[in-house]
């Protein structure tokens, strides 16, 4: 019997072909449908994955519905039910587990990074500016929990962890390091040695504490945030006198300056914070005195995996929005998906991606983050989202650059992850440093 | 030296040119960016854009202006080629994309209209061109027999009635100044192209503006619907088969695209590399630093590969098929090659390159529209491959 070409393809498809095999060869074969999101949730551990999908529907739910106008008018928009409906689901208290934080405790002892990065993700599938309003928080956090200080983390990091998830209050917290006259100084070991910094606290023995003057810029969330983290050398000292200290909103001298006019990520602030004879009390010192500097670029270990988290969300969006596109869209008598070369750039979208995510992955799979695994990440990533989205647009043609369509939002999203957290090229010097005496990946006996 | 031809003009009226653009922008279009406007002040755009006519730079159907013949694609472009148009899109460009790309959808249509051979029912001033619809421009992907090549995709279609014509359909990203007074539309007629003049007051017209976008913010692009329009048979500008205009059309439009896109990587670069020489990071200029000179070297080095292509094509007469493959690579190559070198001058101004006080967040975005507009990356390479399938046959 003469057999149609599609009848032919359809019976050459591996789900059908399969069925000519014995019992036992088909065991062997993969053939569920499943999207490559499930299939990758499923290589997760339980906790983690149930973050994955609770993140998923999270960001569907609150995100999405607010993600257009808070990127177009930006100062109209109120964050806090927003922050309020997240930390009431518990993604504001993920760095630390139950009874005080809400990550899952296996996992978190496994990688302490993975659960944040994989929420961020999600996230920023949705919202750049958004994700960075929620994430930038933890960023803030982080500080006190690496300062490895229980008079930080009892004292100042579980109170507000658990007025946050049991409350449901919106508090959020904010980190600043950079000043105006040092961006990349403060996140890379030689341009720190050089660096000309403004901000400096001065001790002061009669009140018993410090007094910070000087200016952060920058910095995300800094106009909403209820504390900062704030790092500043000692008077007369360099940077390796670098201390950071807990700034609370209400002190007197410390305020708000210019909020920084960006191409993306608006729903979230990048601010500039003032500091003018701000008295901070010796127990909102954050660790040791002088400890800052490791502090920050401890900091900076765990963040980075979770920019590139953020970055492969903002391509995932673009890869899922230009999908649809594809899908919905003719030209001439076909879909445009239907189109091989729409395919064959689709599915390398889809391997940036998947790269990406397995690099982010691997270097979020240990307690502790390290200085080149987090770098390579967060560039590989952010590097990888830009081309992405860039790609995403250009299939679209000229419906790639409205802002109707989502697209061109990630692209502007995107863009960002190549700049903070370290420009990619200091990022770079980063992994160098990190590796250069262990030779890279040259083996060892 | 100063009268040695370049192209088909001599280098003294190169000068000449390039001095207009540099007056034009900076006495007209630098104070439109005076303030806090990412994309300038918009509102200032239309009394800037009537001084380009009132100098020449922006191009006219009509006589009285002297961009009726030197403005950017004017009719001079038949025996001074494509050379003064590119240099002074470029040059604008390095400016603002938004400005250089409203006058060069004003000068593609104005060409068009300058090529009829016989007197239209009106001479308007402001025009767009209407020629792509729904996703791409015509072709719609394969052009299987060029010589038979007939519009049968184009859904925008003329009946002829009497003493009129009766058009229906859309065009879509239709590229032009604010308040245009008519259109030059290019359709389907009689299993032919045709290409029409039409006012832009005319009954059964609907606009609609495209919306909230990433740049290219100065331009007004619009989808327009033809609901039984009628059009006089005096005001159709080709004599009986407009698919050369097509092609001109296409080829102007890819052409100009590209100096603009040069112009706004030449901006880019020259800002990047006075940021660099201005700014201190660990302690020196960075501009001593190793990462900001290997990304400034490497945007120099795309932007002086783009100039050379687009200037290659200078004397091209955009009329024939290999012309219009010529303009697709261009476009394709110089464009990719533009943006690359944005977004590392970017880069080198770090977190301010990302703010809006730099303007080059604004450059990246305008770049980046011209990349997917008027046919994306894959329709060109598609097209390209056609071209050249016909032409080895």
């Amino acid at each position: 019997m003469k057999q149609s070409i599609e009848e032919r393809i359809e019976q050459l498809k591996m789900k059908n072909a399969t069925k000519k095999m014995n019992v036992f060869g088909r065991l062997l074969v993969d053939n569920r449908e499943m999207s490559l999101w499930e299939h990758d949730t499923k290589t997760l551990s339980w906790g983690v994955r149930r973050w994955r999908r609770k993140a998923l529907r999270f960001s569907r739910e609150y995100i999405r519905p607010l993600a257009p106008m808070a990127d177009l008018h930006p100062h109209d928009f109120d964050p806090k039910p927003i922050l309020a409906a997240a930390a009431r689901h518990g993604f504001q208290t993920l760095l630390l587990v139950p009874p005080f934080g809400t990550a899952s405790i296996l996992p978190y002892f496994r990688g302490t990074a993975l659960q944040v990065a994989v929420v961020g993700e999600e996230f920023a599938t949705e919202c750049g500016g958004l994700a960075l309003l929620l994430l930038a928080h933890n960023l803030g956090i982080v500080p006190l929990l690496l300062s490895g200080s229980l008079r930080n983390i009892f004292g100042q990091l579980v109170p507000f962890y658990l007025k946050s998830y049991i409350l449901g209050k919106p508090a959020c917290m904010a980190f600043a390091i950079t000043e105006p006259g040092a961006g990349s100084d403060v996140e890379e070991t030689e341009g720190g040695a050089k660096a000309i910094l403004v901000t400096t606290a001065k001790y002061d023995p009669q009140k018993k504490g410090y007094i910070l003057n000087g200016r952060k810029c920058f910095i995300s969330d800094g106009a909403k945030a209820d504390k900062v983290t704030v790092y500043a050398k000692l008077e007369d000292e360099g940077i390796e006198s670098w201390t950071c200290f807990l700034v609370e909103k209400g002190m007197p001298g410390f305020s708000l300056g210019r909020s920084e006019r960006k191409m993306g990520q608006r729903a979230s602030d990048a601010s500039e914070l003032i500091f003018d004879n701000v008295f901070i009390p010796k127990k909102n010192v954050v660790g040791k005195v002088r400890s800052g500097w490791a502090n920050n670029r401890n900091v900076l270990n765990y963040s980075r995996p979770v920019v590139g988290a953020m970055a492969l969300g903002h391509a995932r969006g673009a890869f899922e929005r230009c999908l649809e596109f594809c899908r919905k869209s003719y030209l001439g008598p076909k879909r445009l998906i239907e189109y091989q070369d729409v395919q064959l750039e689709l599915a390398d979208m889809a391997i940036s991606i998947w790269a990406a995510r397995s690099m982010i992955w691997h270097s979020c799979k240990q307690f502790r983050c390290y200085q080149s695994g987090s770098a390579s990440a967060k560039v590989f990533a952010s590097d990888t989202a830009f081309k992405v989205c860039n790609q995403a647009m250009e299939l679209m043609g000229d419906q790639g650059y409205l802002h109707k369509n989502g697209v061109e939002r990630m692209w502007r999203d995107s863009r960002l992850t190549q700049i903070y957290e370290g420009t990619n090229q200091i990022n770079r010097l980063a992994l160098f440093e990190h590796q250069l005496s262990t030779d890279f990946c040259m083996a060892t006996d | 030296m100063q009268n040695e031809l370049v192209g088909g003009i001599c280098a003294e009226d190169v000068l000449h040119y390039q001095d207009l653009a540099r007056q034009y922008t900076r006495k007209s279009i630098n104070p439109i960016f005076e303030g806090e406007h990412s994309d300038g002040n918009l509102s200032l755009l239309p009394e800037r854009l009537e001084t380009a006519f009132k100098i020449g730079i922006a191009a006219a159907p009509d006589e009285s202006f002297s961009g009726y013949q030197y403005g950017i694609w004017g009719g001079a472009i038949d025996e001074q080629g494509l050379l003064p148009s590119m240099l002074l899109l470029s040059i604008i460009a390095e400016t603002c994309g938004g400005v250089a790309m409203c006058l060069h959808a004003q000068g593609v249509a104005t060409n068009l209209i300058l090529q009829s051979k016989k007197k239209l029912p009106f001479t308007p001033l402001k025009v767009g061109l209407c020629l792509q619809e729904g996703l791409c421009p015509p072709y719609l992907g394969t052009i299987m027999f060029p010589d038979k090549d007939m519009p049968a995709k184009i859904t925008t279609i003329l009946e002829q009635k009497n003493d009129h014509y009766i058009m229906s359909g859309s065009k879509s990203f239709v590229y032009s100044m604010s308040d245009t007074d008519a259109y030059v539309v290019l359709a389907r007629v009689n299993e032919t192209w045709g290409c029409f003049l039409l006012s832009a007051k005319e009954k059964g017209i609907n606009k609609t503006d495209v919306g909230v976008r990433t740049g290219m913010r100065a331009c007004c692009v619009e989808h327009i619907e033809f609901d039984k329009v009628k059009i006089p048979l005096e005001a159709r500008i080709d004599d009986e088969n407009a698919r050369e205009m097509v092609i001109h059309a296409m080829g102007m439009n890819w052409m100009g695209m590209a100096a603009v896109a040069v112009g706004i990587a030449r901006g880019a670069a020259v800002a990047a590399r006075k940021y660099a020489a201005e700014r201190y990071q660990g302690g020196a200029k960075i501009e001593e630093h190793a990462a900001v000179k290997m990304l400034i070297a490497g945007a120099e080095a795309s932007i002086v590969a783009a100039e050379a292509t687009v200037f290659a094509l200078k004397n091209s007469l955009l009329t024939t098929l290999t012309d219009l493959r010529k303009a697709a690579s261009v476009k394709l190559s110089v464009i990719e090659l533009c943006s690359r070198a944005v977004t590392d001058c970017l880069q080198t101004f770090g977190g301010y390159g990302y703010m809006e006080d730099y303007g080059m967040e604004k450059r990246l975005r305008d770049v980046t529209v011209l990349k997917s507009a008027f046919g994306s990356p894959t329709y060109l390479k598609q097209l390209i491959f056609d071209i050249e399938k016909e032409g080895s046959r």
